[in-house]
């Protein structure tokens, strides 16, 4: 955890200034890191990899309804169910949180790449990765819910 | 670049070296079917001069098998051990692509394994980016191992 302490920070900054001038919504902190989010329900994840210096992936995990917000959104459009434009936007929105991280991580972000974003969906599932990386899980409040920005780092 | 070769070749490989189990490509086609049962996906992203994400996609009963043929020992959870051996499968997949795409002068860098349990999960990633599935058959059943990409 303690690889965190530092980019936690500036994570939870890029992540409302991501918010506020790309999808103009107003979030807020929802509490201290987590080290796990149980099963996610009615929700979908959009996730982008790490290559390079630093090698990991960053996750955002929204409920559906917030992902549907959040899409409105982002796409200046009504949207009532999750379809190709939702997952275009949440994947886009762990892409943009990913090119964040990757400056935060390294100098200019140079000497990582991003893999593609992609979405994962459904009733329920849980999301984990393999046992040797570092984690931390960012809770922030939207106006419909709780999201969760995830980030994992190999040691 | 026959990318789907590459893909069956490094899948082959690693089950013919780790997991025992015989397995058959089947012709690959641009989705997933839209029924195939899918309670474990591990997915590996992976950046470079290629760009994209590998899957490989399992129902309960075949990542179970797996697992239990890889470890040695009969795992009936779909639990750690699981996301654990199928993780390794798919980052040892991604690896060999990446030691079949070097001589092409493609070189690309591997993220980290992440593994997702669930019911009727789904994944998808961009639209433009181009989308190859493999279906796998064995003994135990049928499991799908998925590429997407962009060239960067």
């Amino acid at each position: 955890m303690n690889s965190f302490a530092e980019i936690n920070d500036k994570l939870i900054e890029s992540t409302i200034e991501i918010f506020t001038g790309m999808v103009m919504m107003e979030i807020s902190v929802a509490g201290e890191p987590l080290v796990t989010v149980g099963p996610l329900k009615q929700s979908i994840t959009g996730m982008v990899g790490l290559a390079g210096t630093h090698k990991g992936l960053l996750a955002v995990h929204f409920p559906k309804q917030v992902a549907l917000d959040v899409t409105s959104s982002f796409l200046g459009m009504e949207v009532d169910q999750i379809n190709d434009d939702v997952q275009d936007a949440i994947g886009e929105i762990a892409n943009m949180l990913g090119g964040n991280l990757k400056t935060i991580l390294s100098d200019r972000g140079k000497d990582i790449n991003l893999s593609l974003p992609s979405t994962i969906y459904g009733d329920e599932y849980a999301f984990s990765s393999q046992a040797e990386v570092d984690q931390v899980i960012l809770p922030f409040q939207a106006p419909s819910g709780v999201f969760y920005v995830e980030v994992e780092l190999e040691h | 670049m026959e990318l789907d070769q590459y893909l069956v070749d490094a899948t082959l490989e690693v089950f013919a070296s780790m997991i025992f189990i015989d397995i058959a490509a089947e012709p690959s086609t641009p989705e997933p079917p839209p029924d195939i049962e899918q309670n474990l996906s591990s997915l590996i992203g992976f950046a470079g001069d290629l760009k994209g994400l590998l899957g490989i996609h399992c129902p309960t009963t075949v990542a179970l098998g797996i697992t239990s043929a890889m470890l040695g020992m009969e795992v009936s959870e779909l639990g750690e051990d699981v996301k654990d051996a199928i993780g390794e499968i798919a980052n040892m997949v991604a690896g060999g692509l990446k030691v079949a795409l070097a001589p092409h002068d493609k070189k690309i860098e591997l993220a980290i394994p992440t593994t997702v349990i669930g019911k009727a999960i789904r994944t998808s990633g961009l639209s433009r980016a181009t989308r190859v599935v493999v279906p796998f058959s064995s003994p135990i059943g049928r499991f799908y191992v998925e590429l997407r990409f962009v060239l960067s």
